[in-house]
């Protein structure tokens, strides 16, 4: 079997983007130094390309990555998924990028799996995943929880959104106007593809969400307590969410001890470990699903997390990622609020 | 058994609430001593965490009582102020805790009565919902 045959248009798309000049280097998953691992690379040299992969395994946010380490005044293009589209968008809200120097190609995405077998070239497509060549129907269990409950499958924030099609075939479209002048950089023509069919994904993700939160809200108060109260005394204070969150971008965190909260050379407490993380990040969580693979004692934080965003989202019509314009509604007040006098916004 | 008396934890803004609290002092209006009173210089400097940290040491209400919208010392605060409480009242249900032990008030400098009502009234809510059951989880 070819290796990455999925991801032969998305490599010459950054041969490209760093043939034609527009971008100094491309941050993208691919191979690393052992064929089987999938590494975060930075790719300065056109002969690296072929190393950039698009199979269904996401370990790790480049947009995270590239606040904390990016060169501010570089051109930068990146590989990434819908989550990520959106967390650079959210990023940039809160002044830690600057769109305007980042090329993005996003890939269509219908989830990603939580754990690969080395080797294992893994594709998922909304309703078949193709192991190794072999196209089989979606195994649900296989995808990341948070991916499940995802219903961002378009990468429409990203300059251009490509796809992957189950025969080979794939498909580029350009969102933007920096889009159309990375697929004439590519010399690629841009191809409107048949919309894809998402209603089925869009009802999958929503019957997760119903199923996974509506356990939770069916539980008496007291019992979700006792839930939430008893996963939290599983944390080791890894830190493990906070530094892989891509929402999480406080250089002088509170969590850190001797701010506010925390005593000298203290570990925090539980509860309120992840109530300051869920305070600061719930309005605008991503349910990219970071927090909850990166977490040792297996939390499932992400759902904790999502299912607050979703809360908030519906009493303030807050979407995350999507404009760069519309800020996090907890920290932004607008016109309207000032007309009402109640001490909520209803 | 004894009665179940709630421990309240107030953030007062300084130029509103704090001032109808002392208004209600002074004219000798009653109301239940439940309450604790912190003085901030505008609702909108209590941090969300100042309220989850309270209710983790085991405060069964917190109140935060800041000027009517439109009247805010610093022309916006407790517009800010507002959109924390929906939240953090959110935040409460979804961990499993009663939203009505967060109450946001407006009470003016004049409004001794409103505070003293406040007070009583959110005493009462409290007395219902019964001891915090964060008490000593930290």
């Amino acid at each position: 079997m070819k290796r990455g045959k999925h991801g032969e248009l998305l490599q010459n798309i950054v041969r490209g983007m760093l043939g034609a000049g527009l971008v100094e280097e491309v941050l993208a998953f691919g191979r690393g130094l052992n064929e089987a691992d999938i590494v975060p690379l930075s790719v300065v040299d056109p002969e690296d390309v072929e190393r950039i992969v698009a199979i269904s395994y996401y370990p790790g946010s480049l947009a995270k990555l590239v606040a904390d380490y990016g060169d501010r005044g570089k051109k930068i293009g990146m590989v990434v998924r819908p989550c990520d589209a959106r967390a650079m968008v959210e990023l940039a809200k809160r002044k830690q990028l600057n769109l305007e120097s980042f090329y993005s190609v996003g890939i269509e995405c219908y989830g990603v799996v939580k754990a690969r077998g080395k080797n294992r070239e893994i594709y998922i497509f909304p309703t078949e995943m193709e192991i190794d060549g072999e196209l089989k129907p979606l195994d649900e269990a296989a995808l990341s929880p948070n991916c499940r409950r995802c219903e961002y499958h378009l990468p429409a924030m990203a300059d251009v959104s490509y796809r992957l099609g189950q025969n080979g075939r794939t498909f580029v479209i350009a969102n933007t106007e920096k889009g159309r002048k990375i697929l004439s950089a590519a010399n690629i023509p841009v191809e409107e593809g048949p919309q894809p069919e998402v209603t089925a994904v869009k009802e999958r993700s929503a019957g997760y969400q119903e199923g996974e939160f509506g356990k939770l809200r069916q539980m008496e108060r007291r019992e979700r307590l006792n839930y939430w109260l008893s996963q939290f005394n599983k944390c080791i204070k890894c830190y493990g969410c906070r530094n892989s969150c891509p929402l999480c971008y406080c250089e002088d965190c509170y969590l850190k001890p001797e701010r506010l909260l925390v005593p000298g050379e203290a570990v925090p407490p539980e509860m309120l470990f992840h109530i300051t993380r869920l305070i600061h990040v719930g309005d605008s969580c991503l349910n990219c699903g970071q927090c909850e693979a990166a977490c040792p004692m297996e939390i499932p934080i992400s759902r904790l997390y999502h299912m607050l965003y979703k809360e908030l989202s519906s009493i303030f019509g807050y979407e995350s990622g999507l404009d760069v314009k519309v800020l996090p509604p907890v920290s932004t007040i607008t016109e309207e609020d000032r007309t009402k006098t109640g001490v909520d916004l209803s | 058994m004894a009665v179940f008396e709630p421990r309240i934890l107030g953030f007062l803004c300084n130029w509103c609430s704090y001032a109808g609290a002392d208004l209600a002092g002074v004219s000798r209006f009653q109301y239940p001593p439940n309450i604790r009173v912190i003085r901030v210089m505008c609702s909108a400097k209590v941090d969300p965490m100042y309220v989850m940290k309270a209710l983790l040491n085991g405060a069964d209400g917190v109140l935060i009582g800041g000027c009517h919208p439109g009247e805010c010392h610093y022309i916006g605060g407790n517009y800010y102020t507002r959109r924390r409480a929906m939240m953090l009242k959110k935040l409460l249900e979804v961990i499993g805790l009663e939203p009505e032990r967060l109450r946001l008030g407006w009470v003016s400098a004049s409004e001794g009565v409103v505070f003293a009502e406040a007070v009583r009234d959110f005493t009462e809510t409290l007395k219902g919902l019964g001891p915090n059951p964060l008490k000593g989880q930290r």
